[in-house]
């Protein structure tokens, strides 16, 4: 069951299109990368997700419903480019984004604490905002968008600014919610963050979709039957005749064939001839190289 | 509904709570007070004297007294000494040891029943300033008339009685509260209260405006807008900054009266005069001032309470929400100042507008300028002293309510596009294609 269904959604600003006939299913509990180059369209995408914009033709579905104004109370939508008011408090800040989501003022003072408590910075709590070095308004930002425990977290390049120490309390963070059944829309960047993160993705170029599927699913479909051996000993020239090697280093080769091949043929083209293997692997393509190759072919 | 409440709440709030609102709450009155302090030390100290030399060659002038200013700022000397000499003696530069710092100059073929004809010659290293000037000239031309006035065998006593002023009594009939000297006080309380509602129409707008460019940069605006509705986050940030301006115009009043009735005993009234008057066209003689205070009792006071305020707030959310478009539309970009003069211009003509109604309260332009909305909260504020007809109010304030829906969609509109768009340099034509760009 998908929580959010986008169907030929179609944006369009004056001569420039920037979502054109965009169709997707975000699955309940996974963690969906949303791709693209600067420009593509993620943004105007996610704006009207959160019905910061609507879009011109097409439906949202928002657990099978239509998306109003209603679902915006369940959505959590930290944007790329954020801010706070820099002369509110910590606290009353957090609690004034709580309320404008919904949340009764008692409730929204029990989040806030039980956030900061979380992150162990209640002392945080009347420091104004201006105070915050940019890491530190970061964590302030993530609370913001998780305090009145939406369904759906959209979260637009949530590590831009942070230390390594930080960025895995907030990757740990979107693990756990995730773990608890909620969706997560998460867009950068940041490719190997994608790999280790996200379940699935769609990777939008000039307001259309090119791409999309789970990141297992798209390595195998972009393999280039490449693999990669090493070795301890001296390797006899004739047995490389038949080969494509595509890189040659001392102990170790990787070797690229036209078609899907099968790994065991070639490990034993090297176990025959007697050369002690150390290592043996498929070389599947990084999103990385796939996002680079969908977006130029594009 | 309950969020703009919210938002109302924090815009409020944040602003009544910060320093800089207790300062400007106390320091306004606090600054009247300076002003009417300062015209006191101004008029007391600022009279410098000049001492005037009169060569008269004529020898016309020799028995006719010619006083010197009440004021001690001009005294008149007449000396014997060719006008040459008297000139060689002239100080070049100031020198407060000098006999004289001017010369009146009357030639030898000077006339008194053809003044136009052989001029009297003032000269000077240091010029006078303007009412010196006025002095000087309207003191020879009063001795000149009387001089006239003996050739024509014209006693003191009957130039008295043709000189006599006529003052008119101007009393109203339908309201029996209205004495002598109203007119004064309806002007004096016109003028401030235009004023009051000018100033607050820009500072409160200024407010707003750089209140939506703060959210819109610190790109706060990306997060609210997921959670409220544009429009809700501009009614709540007009109504709550409306508030805020609500309070502090309260407070002022209430800080101003208490200024005023200290600063009476303190300075004299004529100080006080003094600075309510200026920029009123000097219509009102300071003199007066007594009998204008003695008639603020009799003003509409009750009207003023109730519809100044309301004229404030219409005022306020018709050219507030049109602040808060072109901050959306400014955003960092804070040197586009120049799109803020279709939202500033027609605050300066209203208060154009009033004060040349103050003089003439019936006229026309004061008819329209009540009732078209972009004039009427700073005219009509100014107006009501003079007690218009109630049709006239209810026409202005219907006009009001329909000017501020209009600008209000209006600016809803352009600033629902505004504040999500960075990057770009915004003109007032695409902040018109903004008012008709779908959603």
């Amino acid at each position: 069951m998908s929580l959010l269904s986008l169907q030929h959604i179609v944006k369009q600003y004056g001569n420039y299109r920037a979502s054109d006939d965009v169709s997707f299913e975000i699955p309940q509990g996974k963690i969906f990368g949303l791709l693209g180059p600067n420009g593509a369209g993620k943004t105007t995408l996610i704006r009207m997700i959160t019905r910061i914009l609507y879009p011109d033709s097409g439906t949202i579905l928002f657990n099978g419903e239509v998306l109003s104004d209603k679902h915006t109370e369940l959505i959590g939508y930290m944007p790329e480019e954020r801010g706070l008011y820099k002369k509110m408090k910590v606290g009353e800040h957090l609690v004034y984004l709580g309320r404008l989501k919904g949340l009764s003022l008692q409730k929204s003072r029990e989040h806030v604490q039980f956030w900061l408590q979380k992150f162990q910075i209640e002392s945080w709590q009347n420091k104004f905002i201006e105070e915050l070095s940019k890491g530190m308004s970061q964590k302030i930002q993530f609370i913001a968008t998780v305090l009145h425990n939406p369904q759906l977290l959209i979260l637009d390049e949530p590590f831009s600014g942070l230390d390594p120490i930080n960025s895995k309390l907030i990757e740990e963070e979107i693990h756990a919610m995730s773990a608890q059944g909620k969706t997560i829309i998460f867009s950068t960047h940041r490719m190997e963050q994608v790999e280790e993160i996200c379940d699935e993705i769609v990777l939008v170029n000039k307001g259309k979709k090119i791409l999309e599927g789970s990141v297992k699913e798209l390595k195998q479909r972009f393999k280039e039957n490449k693999f990669r051996v090493s070795f301890n000993d001296e390797i006899r020239a004739d047995l490389l005749d038949n080969l494509n090697i595509v890189e040659k280093k001392p102990g170790e080769l990787t070797v690229k064939f036209q078609q899907e091949h099968r790994g065991n043929e070639l490990l034993k083209l090297f176990v025959e001839q007697g050369v002690e293997v150390n290592s043996f692997n498929e070389e599947l393509p990084s999103i990385n190289e796939i996002f680079i190759r969908q977006v130029e072919n594009n | 509904m309950n969020k703009i409440w919210i938002i109302i709440q924090r815009e409020y709030i944040t602003r009544v709570k910060r320093r800089a609102f207790v300062i400007t709450t106390l320091l306004a009155p606090l600054g009247f007070f300076m002003l009417i302090f300062s015209s006191f030390l101004i008029s007391t100290y600022s009279q410098s004297r000049t001492d005037v030399a009169i060569v008269d060659e004529t020898g016309l002038f020799k028995d006719v007294p010619i006083p010197d200013a009440e004021d001690h700022t001009v005294y008149f000397h007449k000396i014997d000494q060719p006008y040459e000499q008297a000139l060689k003696q002239l100080p070049k530069e100031k020198d407060a040891d000098a006999k004289f710092q001017a010369i009146v100059y009357i030639p030898r073929n000077f006339n008194i029943d053809n003044p136009g004809e052989v001029q009297i010659a003032y000269r000077y290293m240091q010029r006078p300033g303007t009412s010196k000037h006025d002095f000087i000239n309207s003191r020879f031309t009063k001795v000149i008339q009387q001089m006239r006035m003996k050739k024509m065998n014209v006693s003191n006593e009957d130039m008295e009685k043709i000189r006599r002023d006529v003052k008119l009594n101007f009393e109203s009939l339908d309201n029996s509260k209205e004495s002598k000297g109203y007119t004064d006080a309806a002007t004096v309380a016109g003028l401030i209260m235009g004023f009051a509602i000018y100033i607050s129409l820009f500072f409160y707008g200024t407010m707003i405006m750089k209140g939506v460019m703060e959210e819109k940069t610190n790109r706060i605006v990306e997060v609210l807008t997921s959670s409220v509705k544009p429009f809700q986050l501009l009614m709540g940030k007009i109504i709550g900054i409306g508030g805020v301006g609500l309070t502090q115009f309260i407070l002022w009043i209430l800080l101003t009266t208490a200024v005023h009735f200290i600063a009476i005993p303190l300075f004299g009234a004529h100080a006080v005069a003094n600075t309510n008057l200026q920029g009123a066209n000097n219509s009102i003689d300071p003199d007066s001032f007594q009998a204008v205070w003695q008639n603020l009792g009799s003003l509409p006071v009750f009207e003023m309470m109730c519809l100044c305020p309301l004229y404030f707030l219409g005022g306020f959310l018709l050219y507030g929400s049109m602040f808060a478009a072109i901050g959306a539309a400014m955003g960092e970009d804070s040197d586009q100042q120049s799109l803020m003069i279709p939202v500033t211009a027609p605050i300066i003509i209203s208060i154009i507008i009033a004060i040349n109604v103050l003089n003439n309260p019936d006229s026309n332009l004061g008819f329209w300028g009540s009732i078209i909305p972009f004039t009427s909260p700073v005219v009509m504020c100014a107006l009501i002293p003079f007690r218009p007809v109630w049709w006239q109010i209810a026409l202005s304030l219907t006009f009001l309510a329909a000017g501020f829906v209009l600008t209000t969609w209006l600016a809803a509109r352009i600033y629902r596009v505004g504040i999500l768009m960075y990057g770009k340099k915004v003109t007032l034509k695409e902040m018109g294609r903004w008012i008709f760009a779908k959603d």
